[in-house]
C-alpha cells in the first residue's frame, strides 16, 4: 500500500450558481511534488483553500497521515502540518520581515520578570538561522514594503517552514516573478522536497511542471480529469487535457512587414502624483504593422507609459506624435479621434461601465457621433445593430446577448468585449496593456491571434505585458523598462528570454 | 504663563487618553468616529455612580472620583460594544455607524439625566453636579523655571492618564495582542491566515476605545465643568480624533499635538483676559484649537499613513 500523506475523497463544494468542485478525489504521496495543473476558474485554489481550512467541502473527506481530519480554519491546517503560499501574498506591509513570520506564535518573555511582551531578538535570530537553513535569504528586520516580490514571496516560504509545515502549498507562485527568480524558486522548491517536505503546486504553466513535478492532476471545470506521471507524458497532451481540446502553443506569426513610423515618442518623462519622475526620458518609434513589447517588472513605469501616450496622464516633458502629428496636449478624445486605441490594465475601471449593458459598452467609443445619435439623441436600433455585429464577430459570450450587464459576465468575455471595440476602431495605433491578465489558455490564444491579425492589417501595436513568454510570442520589436528608463531597445529575434529577464532586473549593456 | 500651563496639561490629557481610545480602534481597522458618543456615554455612567455614592461617602471624597472613573471605564466599554456590533457583526458602514453613536449619546445621556433626577430628587434638571478633583504639586519638579508650571497644580487624574498611556503604548507595541492589533487595521487576510481572530481582536479593540474614552469624559466633567450635562461633551471627542491624526496613530506624537492643543487653548484664554477684553471676545479665542486643526490639516494631511485597512469591512472570502 502507498504512504499518502494527504487524500482528499470525493470532495464536493458548490458556491451560488457554480460547482467549483465536482467529487475530486487526489493522493498526495509523501516527498513527491504534485501539481495541480488547470485554467483559470478550474477549481485548482479552491481544493487547496479547503486543503488548507479555508473553506470547508459541502461533502468528501480530507485524510491526512491516514486520518480523517475536519479542517475549520488555517489553525487546523497549521496544526496538521499544512502551508500555504497564496497567490496574493499575506503579508503586513509595515511590519518587519521576521515580524510577519512568527505572527499568531511569536516566542514570548517576560520584561522585567512580570510583563508579557514579544521578543522579538529571539525571533528575529531565530528567522536568521531559518533562512540560512534553507538557502532563503532575507533580512529579519526589513519591513515587507521595501523589500522585492520575489524576497516577500520568500517570507511566506519561511512562514510555512518556521510553523514546522510538512505539506506545503504553493498558489500559483511564478506569476509574479521574473525567469532568473522562477529560476531560483524551482530550485528552492526542490531543496524543500530533498529535506523531506511534500510539495503541492497549483499552476497553469507546464513548462514548471515538467521541471519540478512528480506527478499532476489535471482539472478542468471543477472536474479531476486526469492524473499523469509527468515523465512519461508529452507537454502537448497535458495542454489538451487542461483545455478540453487541440491548442497550438505557438502562434502563427508571419514575417513583419514594416511601414512608415506611426507613434514617436521622444524624450518622454512623466511625473506621478508626489512630483516623482516615474518615466524617464524615454523615446522609441512604432512602425505601420510592428508590434512593439515593453517588458518589465509590475510598477516599473510602464503603466504610465501607456496611460501618458493615450492621454490619462499629462506628459511633464517631451512630445507624442502619431502619424507625425503632435498630440502631446491634445485631450483623450482628440487622442482617440486621431486613431488610437486602448485595451488598459484594469479593465473594470477604466474600460467598462459594469452596470451597463453589454449593447451600451460596446457603443461607448462612438455614442455621441452619427449614427449612433442625431441632434443629440442617441439611436439604440444602432447601437443594437453595432452591438449584434460585434458580439457575433468576436465571439462574445454572455447571459443575454447585447442586453446582458457586463458586471455578470466573466473576466475572459469583458476582454472580448473591450478588444472587439477597440479594433473596430480600426485605428493606426492599438494599444494593449496587459492584455490577457488572469484568462486562460484558451481566451489567450484568441486574443493574441487578434493581435497579430491587427498587426498583419498595417496597425502598430504599443503591448505592454508581465508576462515574458506573451512578449516573446508576438513582439517584432522589445523595450525594456525598468525604473522608469527604456534600457533596452532590440529586435525581439536578438534577445532571448533570459536577456530581458536580465534587462528587467535593472541591468544595463556593459 | 503658569496657569496656561497648568491648564493647558489638565485639558490635553483627557484629550490624550480618548485620543488612544480612538487610535486602538483604528489600529485595529474599525474607524471611530464615535469617540465623542463613547466620552459622553462614559461620563455619564461614571456621574451616575458618583451621585448616588455622594450622599454616603460624602461630597467632596475623592473616593467618589475614584470609582466614578472606573464606572466611565466600563460604561464607555459597553456603549461601545454598539459600534463594535455594527462594524464587526453587520458590517455596517464605520463612518455612519460612529455618527449615529454620537447622535444617540447626546439624546440618551439628555434623557437618563433627567429621569434619574427625577427619580433621585424629584426635579427634571439635566445636570449631575459633581464637585472638582483634587490638585497636586509635585515638589522639586515644579520648582524648574517655565516649564514647572506643568508640575503645579495638578488633577490627581493626570497622573492616571499618563500611568493608562504608558500601558497602552506597551501593549500596542510590546505584546502579542498589540502585534495582532495592529496588523488587523493592515491587513486582516494576513492575521486570518496567521491564525489570528480578526472580529474578536477588532471587537476588544473598539470596546477599549470606549472605555478609554469613558475616562476622558469623566475627567472633563471633574475639572472644566465640575458637573455632567449632556452639553459639557462639545466636540472635544473630534478634537481627539484630529489629534490622532496629526500624530499619525502613534501615541507618542498624539501625545504631543494633545499638549499641543491643551496649550493653544489655555494660552488663548490667558491671552484674552491679559488683554483685557470683554468676555465675549473670548469665545474668539476659544476657537483657537479648531483654528489650529484646520491650518495643521493642511500641512499634515499628505504625509499621513492611516492604517491601510481602516473602514474595510473585513471578509473572510475575499481573495
Amino acid at each position: 500500500m502507498e504512504d499518502y500523506i494527504v487524500e482528499m475523497r470525493h470532495i464536493t463544494k458548490r458556491f451560488p450558481g457554480i460547482v467549483a468542485n465536482d467529487d475530486v478525489t487526489i493522493q498526495i504521496k509523501r516527498g513527491e511534488v504534485y501539481a495541480l495543473l488547470g485554467e483559470n476558474g478550474a477549481g485548482k485554489s479552491t481544493l487547496m483553500s479547503m486543503l488548507f481550512g479555508m473553506y470547508e467541502p459541502d461533502s468528501g473527506e480530507i485524510i491526512i497521515n491516514g486520518k480523517s481530519v475536519k479542517m475549520r480554519s488555517s489553525n487546523d491546517a497549521t496544526a496538521h502540518s499544512i502551508g500555504m503560499v497564496h497567490q496574493h501574498f499575506k503579508l503586513v506591509d509595515n511590519y518587519t520581515v521576521a515580524e510577519n513570520i512568527v505572527l499568531g506564535m511569536e516566542p514570548k518573555k517576560r520584561a522585567l520578570g512580570i510583563f508579557p511582551m514579544v521578543d522579538m531578538k529571539k525571533a528575529n535570530e531565530e528567522i536568521a538561522e531559518l533562512s540560512k537553513t534553507y538557502g532563503l535569504e532575507v533580512n529579519p528586520t526589513d519591513k515587507i514594503e521595501d523589500i522585492q516580490v520575489s524576497v516577500r514571496q520568500r517570507v511566506e516560504i519561511l512562514k510555512m517552514l518556521y510553523r514546522k509545515a510538512d505539506i506545503l502549498i504553493f498558489d500559483e507562485p511564478t506569476a509574479v516573478l521574473t525567469p532568473q527568480e522562477i529560476e531560483f524558486l524551482l530550485k528552492i522548491i526542490d531543496g524543500l522536497r530533498q529535506s523531506g517536505k511534500t510539495i503541492i503546486l497549483i499552476t497553469h504553466k507546464i513548462e514548471e511542471i515538467r521541471r519540478i513535478a512528480d506527478r499532476c492532476a489535471i482539472l478542468r471545470r471543477g472536474k479531476l480529469i486526469d492524473v499523469l506521471d509527468v515523465k512519461s507524458t508529452p507537454s502537448q497532451e497535458m495542454a489538451n487535457l487542461m483545455v478540453g481540446r487541440e491548442v497550438s502553443f505557438q502562434a502563427h506569426k508571419s514575417e513583419g512587414k514594416f511601414g512608415d513610423v506611426v507613434l514617436d515618442v521622444q524624450n518622454l518623462t512623466v511625473q506621478n502624483s508626489a512630483k516623482f519622475d516615474v518615466v524617464k526620458n524615454v523615446s522609441f518609434q512604432i512602425r505601420a504593422g510592428e508590434i512593439f513589447a515593453v517588458a518589465g517588472v509590475s510598477g516599473n513605469g510602464q503603466t504610465e507609459l501607456s496611460d501618458a501616450v493615450y492621454g490619462m496622464l499629462k506628459a511633464h516633458s517631451g512630445s507624442v506624435r502619431l502619424m507625425g502629428k503632435d498630440i502631446t496636449d491634445l485631450s483623450i478624445r482628440e487622442r482617440c479621434e486621431s486613431g488610437i486605441s486602448y485595451i488598459p490594465e484594469d479593465r473594470h475601471h477604466t474600460a467598462l461601465f459594469l452596470d451597463f449593458t453589454l449593447g451600451e459598452n460596446l457603443a461607448i467609443r462612438r455614442y455621441y457621433k452619427e449614427p449612433f445619435s442625431k441632434k443629440g439623441i442617441l439611436k439604440f436600433d444602432e447601437f443594437n445593430r453595432n452591438a449584434d455585429e460585434v458580439i457575433e464577430r468576436y465571439d462574445i459570450r454572455s447571459g443575454q446577448g447585447r442586453k446582458t450587464t457586463v458586471r455578470s459576465m466573466s473576466g475572459g468575455n469583458q476582454q472580448k468585449a473591450i478588444v472587439g471595440r477597440e479594433i473596430e476602431e480600426h485605428s493606426d495605433l492599438i494599444i494593449f496593456v496587459q492584455p490577457t491578465r488572469g484568462m486562460d489558455i484558451g481566451a489567450i490564444e484568441n486574443i493574441h491571434r487578434q493581435i497579430l491579425a491587427e498587426r498583419d492589417r498595417g496597425a502598430a501595436i504599443l503591448l505592454i505585458s508581465l508576462e515574458l513568454d506573451e512578449i516573446m510570442e508576438l513582439a517584432d520589436t522589445i523595450g525594456v523598462i525598468y525604473n522608469g528608463e527604456l534600457l533596452k531597445i532590440a529586435p525581439a529575434d536578438t534577445l532571448t528570454s533570459m536577456d530581458v529577464g536580465r534587462y528587467m532586473m535593472g541591468v544595463k549593456d556593459a | 504663563m503658569e496657569k496656561v500651563f497648568i491648564d493647558g496639561l489638565s485639558f490635553a490629557m483627557p484629550l490624550l487618553v480618548m485620543a488612544i481610545g480612538a487610535i486602538y480602534s483604528e489600529k485595529s481597522g474599525i474607524t471611530n468616529l464615535a469617540v465623542e458618543g463613547f466620552q459622553g456615554f462614559g461620563a455619564f455612567v461614571g456621574a451616575l455612580v458618583a451621585v448616588i455614592l455622594m450622599p454616603t461617602l460624602g461630597d467632596g471624597s475623592q473616593t467618589v472620583i475614584y470609582i466614578a472613573m472606573v464606572a466611565a471605564f466600563i460604561g464607555g466599554g459597553i456603549y461601545a460594544i454598539l459600534h463594535a456590533l455594527l462594524c464587526i457583526n453587520f458590517r455596517a458602514n464605520q463612518t455612519i455607524s460612529g455618527v449615529v453613536i454620537n447622535i444617540l449619546g447626546t439624546a440618551l445621556t439628555a434623557f437618563l439625566t433627567s429621569t434619574a433626577n427625577k427619580i433621585m430628587n424629584g426635579d427634571s434638571s439635566n445636570k449631575f453636579i459633581l464637585g472638582v478633583c483634587d490638585r497636586f504639586t509635585i515638589p522639586g519638579l515644579s520648582q524648574i523655571p517655565v516649564i514647572g508650571g506643568f508640575f503645579k497644580n495638578m488633577y490627581a487624574f493626570e497622573f492616571i492618564i499618563a500611568g493608562i498611556a504608558v500601558a497602552a503604548w506597551y501593549l500596542m507595541y510590546k505584546t502579542r495582542f498589540g502585534m495582532h492589533l495592529r496588523a488587523c487595521g493592515e491587513n486582516p487576510q494576513a492575521v486570518d491566515a496567521a491564525g489570528g481572530n480578526v472580529a474578536r481582536t477588532r471587537f476588544i479593540a473598539v470596546m477599549l476605545s470606549g472605555a478609554l474614552s469613558g475616562v476622558g469624559g469623566i475627567c472633563f466633567a471633574y475639572s472644566i465643568s465640575a458637573n455632567f450635562s449632556p452639553s459639557i461633551y462639545m466636540g472635544y471627542g473630534y478634537l481627539a480624533i484630529s489629534a490622532m491624526i496629526f500624530g499619525n496613530w502613534n501615541i507618542l506624537p498624539t501625545a504631543a499635538v494633545c499638549l499641543f492643543f491643551g496649550l493653544a487653548k489655555s494660552g488663548g484664554y490667558q491671552l484674552c483676559l491679559n488683554m483685557g477684553l470683554p468676555s465675549n471676545y473670548s469665545d474668539i479665542f476659544m476657537m483657537l484649537p479648531y483654528v489650529l486643526t484646520l491650518i495643521l490639516l493642511v500641512f499634515f494631511s499628505k504625509k499621513n499613513h492611516p492604517p491601510k485597512a481602516v473602514g474595510e469591512v473585513y471578509d473572510k472570502g475575499k481573495r
